[in-house]
């Protein structure tokens, strides 16, 4: 599903972001993605959707190398990739329904499908009664559980999540993972970058484990350190 | 359908009316400079019609019998092409006059009615191959006198004063008007930047989500070429007034008694500077889109 070959990221010349990655997830895996700040977490992530282009190496997503993915086909490469972030990126004038449908709109899903999707994908999430409130008389997790619906409503093949619980408390964290975890169930494969120790520790799925843009760790079934 | 275009209109109407001071400073804009490239087209159509007589050079027509022979013609047309004094020399049948004709009165349809073609008198009109007033006149007055012949009109002075005075302000209104509509595309520009910035968090989250570009732009083009087209809109009322208002004026003035702008190029002017406009906006917005939205 992801394949990573030798991938190296700089920034500014001298900055290494990534050195010499090299990765393969297979389909319906869990992967978290450790190490400290600044260890190229988030580069490995904004790879793979092709928010940023690698330097040296290759990257397959879908069975695609993206490298040679003409510009006007990575809008088609992202409907297969949801994604979600710590700060949750919801638009703030519009309501959790809206938020959602706004990604299957600008796709140009037609609108029945909107319709139906839409409130069965928040019924999922647990926001069936709150479809009408807007994202700031929501909890962070409340929140959080928005942006998932929003990133799984088109039903895409990869989850990219970086730091999905880096704002949240431990008890919300726990209910964050479990719907992550039940979307994982369904065949969708989650990459999760987190510096979040319990998190990783109690999930005991596979770990890739990033020092200063080099993989220095690759465990399944692995703990955080 | 459905969908796609309701959001990209839905997106275009909200974000004009959230920048409602630039987007009324860029219409005005697009429609001042407007007015001003339709008043100089508008200009140069009436003095086209009051002038067509006398444009390339032409310094006098021989107006010549309604009822002349075909021999008489043909000796006239012989003269002038054997004269050395002669450049250039056209026939215009009554047809053609009478054509001529509905296009000054194009406003008075008494007069068209009343008039056909064969009470209109043919003519050649004649290009000296000299400038000299008096050898012009010497040249046009030996024609008065033979058979067939009518009259002979000379150009007045005046009429080509009105000629080079009108090129040069038709010159220097669309040099003006070049420079607004630079400005206005500047202006929409800076409109459509405003409003992509304002949008920059919903731009975000539609390229995570995989919107194409042009589903992006879509809207900002939409909306730079409805400005220009509102503008270009405003132009043209005023322009049509300006008109109206104009050949009331000069009606009975003589000298500018054919200076008429018919309907008809009224409406291409029209034309033109709706297209103008909704290019001008599409343009600025365009290149705010490819320059700021890095889609």
């Amino acid at each position: 599903m992801i394949k990573l070959d030798n991938v190296s990221k700089f920034y500014k010349s001298d900055v290494v972001a990534l050195r010499g990655a090299s990765v393969d997830i297979r389909k319906g895996e869990f992967v978290f993605l450790v190490g400290p700040s600044g260890s190229g977490k988030s580069t490995f992530i904004r790879l793979l959707n092709k928010e940023e282009v690698p330097d040296e190496g290759r990257i397959w997503v879908a069975g695609k190398d993206i490298a040679q993915l003409s510009p006007w086909k990575v809008p088609f490469l992202r409907r297969n990739i949801g994604c979600i972030f710590q700060d949750f990126k919801l638009l703030p004038t519009r309501t959790v329904y809206e938020n959602v449908a706004f990604a299957l709109e600008v796709i140009g899903r037609p609108r029945h499908v909107i319709q139906s999707q839409v409130p069965a994908i928040l019924e999922l999430v647990g926001l069936g009664k709150k479809f009408k409130n807007l994202p700031h008389e929501l909890s962070g997790g409340e929140q959080q559980r928005v942006s998932i619906a929003r990133a799984f409503v088109n039903r895409p093949l990869i989850l990219l999540a970086d730091e999905p619980t880096g704002n949240l408390d431990p008890t919300t964290s726990v209910g964050i993972m479990r719907l992550l975890d039940r979307i994982n169930r369904t065949g969708t494969t989650v990459v999760m970058a987190t510096h979040d120790r319990s998190i990783v520790d109690t999930m005991r799925r596979r770990v890739v484990e990033l020092d200063r843009g080099t993989i220095v760790r690759d465990q399944t079934r692995g703990v955080y350190a | 359908m459905g969908g796609k275009f309701g959001y990209a209109l839905r997106e275009t109407l909200q974000n004009l009316r959230r920048n409602l001071v630039l987007t009324g400073a860029s219409m005005l804009t697009v429609a001042v400079s407007l007015s001003l490239v339709g008043a100089a087209f508008l200009l140069g159509y009436g003095v086209d019609n009051v002038t067509q007589r006398w444009q390339g050079g032409i310094e006098f027509e021989i107006f010549l019998n309604e009822n002349i022979t075909p021999e008489q013609q043909a000796r006239i047309q012989r003269e002038l092409d054997a004269s050395p004094d002669v450049a250039r020399s056209q026939f215009v049948s009554q047809a053609e006059q009478y054509e001529l004709f509905k296009v000054l009165f194009a406003e008075q349809e008494e007069y068209i009615e009343s008039v056909t073609a064969d009470v209109l008198p043919p003519s050649f009109r004649v290009e000296p191959s000299i400038a000299d007033a008096d050898v012009i006149s010497a040249l046009g007055d030996r024609f008065k006198g033979e058979p067939g012949v009518k009259d002979v009109v000379f150009a007045e002075e005046t009429v080509r004063t009105l000629l080079r005075v009108s090129g040069i302000t038709q010159s220097v209104i669309f040099a003006v008007a070049a420079v607004l509509l630079f400005a206005a595309a500047l202006l929409i520009f800076n409109t459509i930047r405003t409003a992509i910035f304002a949008r920059r968090r919903e731009i975000e989250v539609m390229k995570l989500v995989g919107a194409t570009n042009w589903f992006i732009r879509v809207p900002f083009m939409l909306e730079g070429l409805l400005q220009g087209l509102a503008g270009a809109s405003v132009a043209f009322a005023i322009v049509y007034l300006v008109r109206n208002a104009a050949q009331d004026a000069i009606r009975n003035v003589p000298l500018f008694d054919g200076f008429v702008v018919v309907t008809s190029q009224v409406v291409t002017t029209g034309a033109l500077t709706l297209v103008l406009g909704a290019a001008i906006g599409a343009v600025g917005a365009g290149v705010a889109v490819t320059k700021f939205l890095d889609v």
